[in-house]
């Protein structure tokens, strides 16, 4: 502050009325800048909650009546409810398959040296920045006249699973390598010093310290899956459709507040999901205080 | 030991396996696909032809396509970085009791599928949305107006979407400086603006990069928001690319406009990791 002093002493009142004025500009601005932004955020989200609660059977403002109608008629339509468990399904597979692929190959990338490393980490990493719609088309040409058994792989839940997991499991793999990075690796040695093997080294010793980061990882690639919608609709047929994509096609027909009602459930289901873990984090943390 | 060399292999396995035979293969399947034949009424016969891509130089609409996506890109992603930069920049400066709650705010748009944003937006903008119905009510306009199917609702669905990514990756270079560089520059008596154009900026500049890549490469593949909120002439060229595969079903054409997005993500990927090699700013 001396230096400050200094110059403001130099050049008394010009210099102290300037930078107040700045600063005083600066903050204002700030301020304006927030509010846009806490707006822009919040626009689609809150005008969706609202008109999930219209009583009329089109999307017009103002309101004039109130009801849970759509939300009736969301969980009364076997199509609607059918979607929602689609999704949930192929979600939990997306997860299950991207987070055990992600983090085995990220412990492979932390542990040991191996060559073509920079080769494989771009393999792995590249389709995470494909557009949907070239990863989509891509799978369905590749895969859509084949069958196994008879039955046509195309348009199986187990098709979209895999296709989300190229975004999912890029992702755990990066969220992964980061976390595994943290780890003490002398607990590691210590481990296999005390004759553990690497198996269970890695299952009793790895995977539990680095429990939180794989939860939020496996979460992510929960949501993501959740979300997506361009690839599963050139992968999903009328039986296998998700929520996202009737949504999107009965957009392009007519939106009605019953598309309102599905984001609100299908955005329900993430906050949830979401809670649910941070209870966990909090109870683990609580867990472990006394020692 | 054998096993130590066997051992990463294995690990990498199933994340390898799902790498080449849904992404690898595809690719080149589409590779293949897209010098295929298309006679009418055929989704394609094998054969050799160079046509798909020759036709894109001289078809009219995928040039048109070409242009109005890279239009668009361009101006979403910049606007983006700048609305990230100062976001950025104020969660950084202001003190960690506001700093959860913005990073909550940030996190939203990234937990809501791009369809709920995309219907969000779709009733905020028509005549009978909510923006026309604030306007009018609130004595600002006379009648009713939509700003619903223009390039400026593509627009604001677009930076929507890919604001938080940006958000995160500049909040993260920021975490990374000193904030007493801040005090010291101001010790030395410069401005604000100066403080922020001499030392912030040049600190920042890795970040942006990749921030303005991130963006850019996301909205060129975009296709469901500006073909649900833009005009019905702004064709993006995810737009071509689904019509193409699902509404003309011209496989080779759908595989020929994949294979060209595909290559300039690579290319813009690239260009970025070269840029930031001789910047020495980005090591991993």
């Amino acid at each position: 502050m001396t230096l400050a002093t200094s110059i403001q002493e130099k050049q008394p009142a010009r210099r102290l009325r300037r930078g107040d004025l700045d600063r005083r500009l600066l903050r204002l601005l700030g301020a304006a800048f927030t509010v846009v932004l806490v707006l822009y955020i919040a626009v689609p989200i809150l005008v969706t909650a609202v008109m999930s609660f219209n009583d009329a059977t089109v999307i017009r403002f103002p309101i004039h009546a109130w009801s849970v109608r759509w939300y009736d008629d969301f969980l009364g339509s076997p199509q609607w409810v059918d979607a929602l468990k689609n999704s949930f399904v192929i979600a939990i597979g997306t997860t299950a398959i991207s987070t055990t692929s992600g983090v085995l190959a990220a412990w492979a990338f932390e542990r040991y040296t191996f060559p073509g490393k920079n080769l494989l980490y771009l393999m792995i990493m590249m389709p995470l920045f494909m557009p949907g719609v070239v990863l989509g088309l891509g799978v369905a040409m590749a895969f859509g006249g084949i069958s196994i058994g008879g039955t046509g792989i195309y348009g199986s839940r187990g098709l979209v699973m895999l296709a989300h997991s190229l975004w999912a499991m890029p992702l755990v793999f990066m969220l992964m390598e980061a976390t595994l990075r943290t780890l003490d690796m002398r607990i590691v040695e210590a481990s296999h010093d005390l004759g553990g093997g690497p198996v269970r080294t890695f299952f009793e010793i790895v995977l539990p310290s680095v429990s939180t980061g794989l939860i939020s990882s496996a979460l992510f690639a929960f949501v993501i899956s959740l979300n997506e919608f361009v690839m599963a609709l050139f992968l999903t047929t009328r039986d296998t459709q998700t929520l996202p994509v009737l949504m999107w096609l009965s957009l392009r027909s007519a939106g009605t507040p019953r598309l309102a009602v599905a984001a609100v459930i299908l955005a329900s289901v993430v906050f949830l999901s979401l809670l649910v873990i941070m209870g966990w984090y909090v109870s683990r943390l609580r867990k472990m205080r006394p020692q | 030991m054998k096993g130590q060399r066997l051992a990463p292999w294995l690990l990498m396995t199933p994340a390898l396996a799902i790498a080449i035979l849904f992404f690898g293969v595809p690719t080149l399947v589409m590779l293949r696909m897209s010098f295929n034949l298309h006679p009418d009424g055929r989704l394609y016969v094998p054969g050799f032809t160079l046509e798909n891509y020759t036709s894109l130089v001289s078809d009219e609409m995928f040039l048109t396509a070409l242009w109005t996506t890279v239009k668009l890109a361009l101006m979403s992603s910049v606007f983006t970085v700048v609305i990230g930069y100062f976001f950025a920049l104020l969660v950084w400066l202001k003190p960690a009791r506001w700093r959860m709650l913005f990073i909550a705010l940030a996190v939203c748009p990234l937990l809501i599928s791009e369809i709920s944003v995309i219907f969000g937006w779709w009733m905020f903008f028509p005549k009978n949305g909510l923006l026309s119905y604030a306007l009018v009510s609130s004595g600002l306009l006379s009648d009713k107006i939509s700003l619903m199917y223009t390039e400026f609702a593509a627009f604001v669905g677009l930076v929507y979407l890919s604001l938080p990514f940006c958000f995160f990756i500049l909040l993260s270079i920021f975490d990374g400086i000193d904030r007493r560089l801040l005090e010291s520059s101001a010790d030395l008596g410069a401005a604000p603006l100066r403080t922020a154009y001499e030392v912030l900026l040049p600190l920042t500049r890795a970040g942006v990069l990749v921030a303005f890549a991130q963006s850019f490469i996301w909205t060129i593949g975009s296709y469901a928001t500006p073909s649900a909120l833009g005009p019905d002439t702004l064709w993006t060229i995810g737009y071509l690319i689904q019509e193409q595969m699902l509404g003309k079903h011209n496989w080779p054409k759908a595989a020929a406009f994949s294979m060209v997005v595909a290559a300039g993500v690579a290319v813009v990927m690239m260009l970025i990791r070269r840029l930031m090699v001789q910047k020495g700013a980005f090591h991993t």
